[in-house]
């Protein structure tokens, strides 16, 4: 064992780790531990999963159409509502952060995106985003868990290689075969009881590391759970330091979990995807208050969040994508909301990005069961962001070759 | 068990013998563990006093008693639903966690709590959209009635539900554009499953319940609303309204292997890969009987496959049966409010559920996040000020029972709680730890708080 990778062990797992070492120790750490420590800084991917179906009509704003004004009795934007992109688009009116960031070229639309026969149930889309398997059957596996896979796989994954913040379960995008992406509440509190006590933990430590009797496959991923998160916690309460910033996120739990992403990147963990999540885009009633507040909260945490990173000298590393299982119909319904649908907009933000639309708004007649048409598949998108902006190939992780996009500035 | 049953999968098990009355064997003998198992799955695992009680009987026995409940059940219900009645006058559906769990510690029914908690996933409403504290608390209150009872009525009962009304936009379906939000649910989550409609179905369903409204807290019709046009749902056609609808739907031979599943993967397994035909002998005393759900789950519970390895130890712990599992087998109470603070970051919120999909249950428990909360929720229990455990101290509580030796400590907990063996390498590690000097208190509850961290803990 070389000599950084011993030490490396020691600093992570504490000075009993060396002296057993097992395999009870994440993969994960053993390949960290054998990986340059002096690779130059790698892009970053920050996901943001907008859960519950979000408008994508009522999002990036077709008002100079006429149809658009029909279909959308009450919740319709006018052209002296919207933010004006051209003269057929505007971001919806609490786009604002949004509207920000395309002035400054830090903002693309990806217009009408989605996949051939869209599933309206929530559960099957969203794991149809996630998976990126379209087939019906097992979907074991997400995207971003078999780039991960394939990753370690060739030695390059670091340690922590993605990281989910948010309450809600793992999401199935992070699922992976071999690596267990770590999932979050909040950085604060991902930590142990009585984690100060080294003599506790490192007790604690052994017992989990204990081999035990095969035959019991929960068993074992309970164990090899608890290693990891045991690992994990000690290895992010170490790489934050005194994390210090002007930017002024908005007091929202949403911003909060982007401020942490922004201190964890500071912080030069080698995460290269991080993944969060903001709930509530299924408006199938009283749509106008609350989806102008959650396009709110997200626009202005995003802002406020690309701020935070260009002055802490990440910028050119970072992107933002955001996604959502589904846009909605575009007849409003009697509820003053919209029902599920299929196509809608994709955004990300990053100085990296080319700046602009990319894609013609899809019709608003030809429609799908009175649903928007996909002409981009989101797996165009993904491929992108996979090839040009993480490095890796795409055709394994993604089942098949998707035609990429022209999202940044230097492909 | 053996390395023979390494990699135990359920597509090889005879159907007929797994649902056959459980016969205690050599292999499978109804001893203590059983009874424990028995008790961690039906219930919240038992005490001492209710596993020697369960042992002086067969386990058929056992198990009507565990469906009949306690003796004083009825007379604790009613005082449980007035305590919780009396903690929504401020409207705060945060005050309902700690009533439900204080409820689930102390029952003398707790198959009927888990059945609850069952519906509470399966028509998961929350609080967050709902809002109203008696809607939510009329909701649990209906789930717990309806719990073991005709899984028809339930539905009927709960699309007249308020709470469920709010929660999926049906109080505002009105005729001339239906709110397809209860209609695709209805199918989807809670009685048929994806692939059993048509996005035709959801749309005609969707028409059959215009008209459900809400006023002061109640369900009421409104006839102006309703669509009182022809339907064609499922393949059938007539003037059909919410309640037609729902009796076409629950008729649909998908309906009872849906939920047979479903219990199959609450009560025996979280195995993802159960065969259909495995499901399907008890989707036939389901059909067979009115949909009566304490058929299934008697059948269920005293069978070959729960006794089996299949099953024991083959589900993870859900925060839930984590903690009030620790205060049933330790005759513990505590403050109950914090305790629901702790289950919330351990991501099992009671009147909050994630989504109108309840929880996924199984291996999503168990994140880094949860993991860690869930040991720090055990050494909450055991260090809050409020825990009492046989009234006293969880020294008296080991006292009590002559537990005095760390060794016979350990194993008393293994016994009541863990669903896997402790390896006896892992055991020794745990009695090292109170064996140094110092307050014996303080060194029994580390030795639990360490035992809280191990994979074996986190199974059920």
């Amino acid at each position: 064992m070389s000599h950084s990778r011993r030490r490396f062990l020691a600093n992570t797992l504490g000075a009993s780790a060396v002296i057993s070492l097992s395999a009870g120790i994440p993969r994960f750490l053993l390949q960290a531990a054998e990986s340059n420590a002096a690779t130059p800084a790698e892009n970053i991917l920050v996901v943001v999963q907008l859960t519950g179906g979000n408008d994508g009509l009522n999002t990036i704003v077709p008002y100079a159409d006429d149809v658009y004004h029909h279909s959308r009795g009450t919740l319709a934007q006018t052209a002296s509502q919207v933010l004006k992109i051209d003269d057929y688009l505007g971001f919806h009116p609490a786009l604002i952060g949004f509207a920000k960031l395309l002035e400054d070229h830090q903002f693309a639309v990806v217009q009408g995106v989605g996949y051939p026969n869209p599933d309206r149930s929530h559960f099957s889309s969203m794991d149809i985003w996630q998976s990126a398997q379209r087939k019906p059957g097992k979907r074991p596996t997400g995207w971003i868990g078999r780039y991960l896979d394939e990753m370690q796989a060739a030695h390059k994954a670091s340690d922590l290689p993605a990281l989910h913040l948010g309450s809600e379960n793992r999401p199935l995008a992070l699922e992976a075969r071999d690596v267990d992406a770590a999932s979050i509440h909040s950085v604060d509190r991902f930590r142990l009881d009585r984690g100060e006590d080294s003599k506790f933990v490192a007790a604690v430590q052994q017992a989990n590391r204990t081999t035990r009797a095969a035959g019991n496959e929960l068993l074992g991923f309970a164990q090899q759970s608890m290693t990891s998160a045991l690992a994990s916690s000690q290895r992010i309460s170490e790489s934050l330091g005194k994390y210090k910033t002007d930017v002024k996120y908005p007091p929202t739990a949403f911003a909060r979990k982007l401020s942490s992403v922004a201190q964890l990147i500071d912080a030069s963990l080698k995460t290269r995807v991080y993944y969060v999540a903001l709930d509530g885009f299924d408006t199938h009633s009283g749509q106008a208050t609350n989806h102008a507040g959650l396009l709110g909260q997200l626009s202005g945490a995003v802002q406020a969040f690309i701020e935070d990173i260009k002055q802490h000298g990440h910028q050119q590393r970072v992107v933002v994508v955001t996604f959502s299982e589904f846009g909605r119909r575009v007849k409003e319904n009697a509820s003053r909301g919209t029902d599920h649908g299929a196509a809608a907009p994709m955004m990300l933000a990053g100085a990296s990005l080319k700046a602009g639309i990319v894609g013609k708004h899809p019709s608003l007649t030809d429609l799908d069961d009175g649903d928007i048409k996909h002409h981009t598949d989101f797996r165009q998108v993904y491929a992108t962001l996979l090839e040009d902006w993480l490095g890796w190939k795409s055709a394994t992780v993604l089942g098949d070759t998707f035609e990429k996009l022209p999202l940044f500035k230097t492909s | 068990m053996s390395d023979s049953v390494a990699r135990l999968s359920l597509t090889k098990v005879d159907p007929a013998w797994a649902w056959s009355p459980f016969a205690a064997s050599e292999t499978a003998p109804w001893n203590r563990a059983a009874a424990a198992h028995l008790h961690r799955r039906a219930g919240f695992a038992a005490s001492f006093a209710e596993l020697d009680r369960t042992l002086k009987l067969a386990p058929v026995e056992a198990v009507d008693r565990l469906l009949a409940g306690g003796e004083s059940s009825g007379e604790f219900n009613q005082q449980m639903d007035d305590m919780a009645a009396s903690t929504t006058s401020n409207n705060q559906p945060e005050s309902l966690a700690p009533s439900w769990l204080f409820r689930m510690v102390r029952t003398p029914f707790p198959l009927l709590e888990k059945l609850t908690l069952f519906w509470h996933g399966h028509f998961a409403c929350g609080a967050d959209k709902v809002t109203e504290t008696r809607m939510m608390l009329d909701q649990n209150n209906l789930l717990r009635r309806g719990a073991l009872g005709p899984f028809g009525q339930l539905t009927q009962d709960i699309a007249r539900d308020a709470a469920m009304l709010v929660y999926l936009d049906s109080a505002t379906n009105r005729k001339a554009h239906p709110n397809e939000n209860f209609a695709r649910e209805l199918m989807e989550l809670f009685c048929l499953g994806v692939g059993n409609y048509t996005e035709r179905d959801v749309q005609e369903l969707a028409r059959c319940f215009t008209g459900w409204e809400v006023s002061r807290n109640m369900f009421r019709f409104n006839d102006q609303q309703h669509d009182f046009g022809s339907k064609t749902i499922l393949g059938k056609s007539g003037v059909f309204d919410g309640g037609d609808a729902i009796k076409i739907v629950v008729k649909q031979p998908a309906a009872a292997r849906f939920i047979a599943a479903k219990l199959v993967r609450f009560f025996v397994t979280d195995d993802p890969d159960v065969p259909d035909s495995l499901i399907e002998p008890l989707a036939v005393i389901l059909r067979e009987n009115d949909f009566v759900i304490s058929h299934a789950v008697r059948r269920l519970l005293h069978s070959q496959l729960f006794f089996s390895p299949y099953a024991v130890g083959r589900k993870i712990r859900s925060p839930v049966e984590l903690a009030v599992g620790l205060l049933r087998a330790l005759d513990g109470g505590t403050n109950f409010q914090t305790l629901a603070a702790a289950l919330r970051e351990t991501n099992q919120s009671l009147f909050f559920p994630p989504s109108v999909k309840g929880w996924d249950g199984g291996r999503t428990w168990i994140n880094s996040s949860t993991l860690v909360s869930r040991a720090n929720l055990v050494r909450h229990v055991i260090r809050d000020a409020q825990s009492k455990f046989g009234g006293g101290t969880l020294a008296g509580w080991a006292d009590r029972h002559q537990l005095q030796q760390p060794e016979k400590f350990v194993d008393a907990l293994a016994e009541l709680l863990l669903a896997a063996p402790l390896p006896s390498e892992v055991r020794a590690q745990l009695i090292a730890l109170a064996a140094a000097p110092g307050d014996r208190n303080r060194q029994l509850g580390e030795l639990l708080h360490a035992m809280s961290t191990l994979p074996e803990f986190q199974l059920n």
